[in-house]
């Protein structure tokens, strides 16, 4: 009898080690990237667990890269990414048997900000890169008043410098001494206690502390970023291993739902077509 | 002289490097081996076999460069510690209307076989590398590029045919050739293959009259590498054939050796933190001999403390086994026991 019951217990201790932690991970999601997409998925994953309340969803920024890589690594259901993922990333996902599938779920523009006390309102694309590259070094040279320029820029990890990287500079080089932050909210709160400073940042993070000039005579909105008439816009995406299944498909189909792009919609961003 | 050059090359590197952005990398390792041979204790040593110190300036987005000083010091080194130039190459971006198709230059990888990708998840070295195919880097220019769709990546090379490292007599006049593809038509097989065509030693040599006449000692090589990788969730499993023909063209009676070396080495990921690691080759360096090849037979563990933010190793130690057995029974076995400790530490200057 004895033994019967610590064999019983044994067995019941054996398959918890293997039922507890398969349960566990059913009932999980786990996203990283992107800080621009970063709080679209914090509201959506939000709203999604209040009407799923038997479903955690744990969201981490880090960057496009770490979404990219963490997908490839197996170690996220969802990797969140403000570019698209790289050849030479896919290959060697595709390498080690994943397969990225990218899920588009919001437009985004790529606001140029200034502190909200520079008077200077307009700037073209060349003169962006020419602040960057250190061609242009003070807001004088652009009808601004007699100040230096401090030039933010993002990490080399971000998508959104990818895409800043790709479409305004053109790849070529910044300068020595831009400030390179890690986040959106970094450059915004940088820039709004910077009288000369310039950044940029996703349209979601612009906010009455600093504020967007126009681009070649486009001011990054709603209707021109959803109608590509401001030059520097984008898509942000969701990345998973393969087409998405259970829990992460139930997520994925909310966010790309009504009411997930409503939340797109509110966060500042643009809806999916 | 060398020294100087080196230390020139150094000096220029940081110049440089202060004037691009410039990741700086390094890489130890810290390895204790114990080898026996017929219960004779061959080797018991605590050695730092490689410090990686790397620079990598860019150049703007289209322009990046690598520098690679290895550092080593252990029992092998005659004055106790030493250093090589491993890398000293710079990519070239954008250069032709082809996306991703880069141009190399300098003292860059080779790339044979998967001695170019070589991450050591066992502490033991690329088979193409140990068992002296190639050398795992060289001067040289090659274009490298991707295949649509993460199908597959190519690259063609021209080297000088020395290595790194190589002095002496079997430096040539000649250039090396190299072909090199992978395709992964589907997310966890990939296959690919390697073709190089090198040469030691010069083709014609002076006689004692001053006259040039052909090198009887010229030594032609032709060689190719098979490799495929499979990977299904946790597991993973690398398999290479090689194979070398040296003939000696100058040598009517010479008859050409073929080297080849089976190796599979299965992988399989226990968690974020343990793998499992084993290896099996097969190496003959005669097909036509007997009794001249061996075995190699390798169980490991890998256990990584440290990992950053993309789930790169940063901290981790590695224990291998192995067992290399002479294909002549009558040589005794070689057993040895390696751990390593390795870490890896990074910024941006």
């Amino acid at each position: 009898m004895k033994n019967l019951l610590k064999k019983i217990v044994i067995t019941n201790i054996i398959m918890m080690l293997i039922v507890v932690p398969c349960l566990a991970k059913r009932n999980h999601v786990t996203i990283a990237g992107s800080t621009t997409v970063l709080p679209i998925a914090q509201a959506t994953a939000e709203i999604f667990m209040d009407n799923n309340p038997e479903i955690n969803i744990s969201v981490r920024g880090g960057g496009s890269s770490v979404g990219i890589a963490s997908i490839m690594a197996g170690t996220v259901d969802i990797g969140n990414a403000s570019r698209h993922i790289k050849n030479k990333e896919l290959l060697a996902a595709r390498e080690s048997g994943i397969n990225p599938v990218e899920h588009i779920v919001a437009n985004d523009g790529i606001a140029v900000v200034l502190h909200k006390d520079n008077s200077v309102k307009a700037l073209t694309m060349a003169q962006v890169k020419d602040i960057y590259t250190g061609e242009i070094q003070n807001w004088k040279e652009l009808g601004g008043k007699n100040m230096p320029i401090v030039v933010i820029s993002r990490d080399v990890s971000s998508g959104t410098f990818e895409v800043f990287n790709k479409l305004v500079l053109k790849g070529a080089k910044s300068i020595d001494g831009a400030l390179m932050l890690a986040s959106n909210n970094a450059v915004v709160t940088t820039i709004s206690s910077t009288p000369g400073a310039i950044g940029y940042a996703g349209l979601g993070y612009v906010t009455k502390r600093i504020k967007a000039v126009t681009i070649d005579g486009i001011m990054p909105t709603v209707k021109t970023i959803q109608s590509k008439e401001y030059p520097i816009s984008r898509t942000l995406h969701m990345y998973t291993n393969g087409t998405p299944k259970g829990l992460v498909k139930q997520y994925i189909d909310f966010v790309l739902s009504a009411e997930g792009q409503n939340i797109v919609e509110e966060l500042g961003f643009v809806k999916v077509d | 002289m060398k020294k100087s050059i080196l230390l020139l090359m150094f000096i220029l590197s940081i110049i440089c490097s202060l004037t691009a952005k410039t990741k700086l990398k390094m890489e130890l390792w810290n390895r204790w081996t114990y080898q026996t041979e017929d219960g004779v204790l061959k080797k018991n040593e605590m050695a730092l076999k490689r410090g990686y110190f790397r620079l990598e300036p860019t150049f703007g987005n289209n322009i990046k460069g690598r520098f690679n000083l290895d550092f080593y010091s252990d029992d092998d080194s005659p004055t106790g510690a030493g250093m090589k130039l491993k890398y000293a190459y710079l990519d070239f971006n954008n250069l032709f209307p082809v996306k991703d198709l880069k141009l190399t230059a300098g003292l860059m990888k080779t790339y044979f076989g998967t001695i170019y990708s070589w991450d050591y998840t066992t502490i033991e070295k690329d088979p193409s590398d140990k068992y002296k195919f190639v050398s795992s880097t060289d001067y040289g220019v090659g274009l490298s590029g991707y295949f649509p769709k993460g199908f597959g990546t190519y690259q063609s090379a021209v080297y000088n045919g020395e290595g790194y490292k190589k002095t002496g007599d079997d430096l040539n006049k000649d250039m090396n050739f190299l072909v090199n593809t992978r395709i992964t038509p589907i997310p966890g097989i990939t296959v690919g293959g390697s073709f190089m065509m090198k040469t030691a030693k010069d083709s014609e040599i002076a006689d004692s009259t001053g006259t040039m006449i052909n090198n009887p000692d010229r030594e032609e090589f032709m060689q190719f590498a098979g490799v495929g990788k499979f990977a299904y969730g946790p597991a993973k499993l690398l398999v290479q054939f090689l194979n070398q023909t040296k003939s000696k063209p100058n040598q009517n009676d010479y008859d050409d050796v073929t080297k080849t070396v089976i190796s599979l080495m299965p992988t399989f990921k226990i968690n974020n933190s343990f793998d499992l690691v084993a290896r099996y080759d097969i190496y003959d360096p005669n097909t036509d001999a007997e009794n001249d090849g061996k075995s190699l037979l390798l169980l490991g563990t890998n256990y990584y403390i440290m990992r950053d933010a993309k789930n790169k190793p940063k901290l981790f130690i590695q224990a291998n086994y192995e067992i290399e057995t002479p294909e002549d029974s009558e040589k005794d076995p070689l057993n040895t026991i390696m751990v390593q400790l390795r870490w890896i530490f990074s910024n941006k200057i």
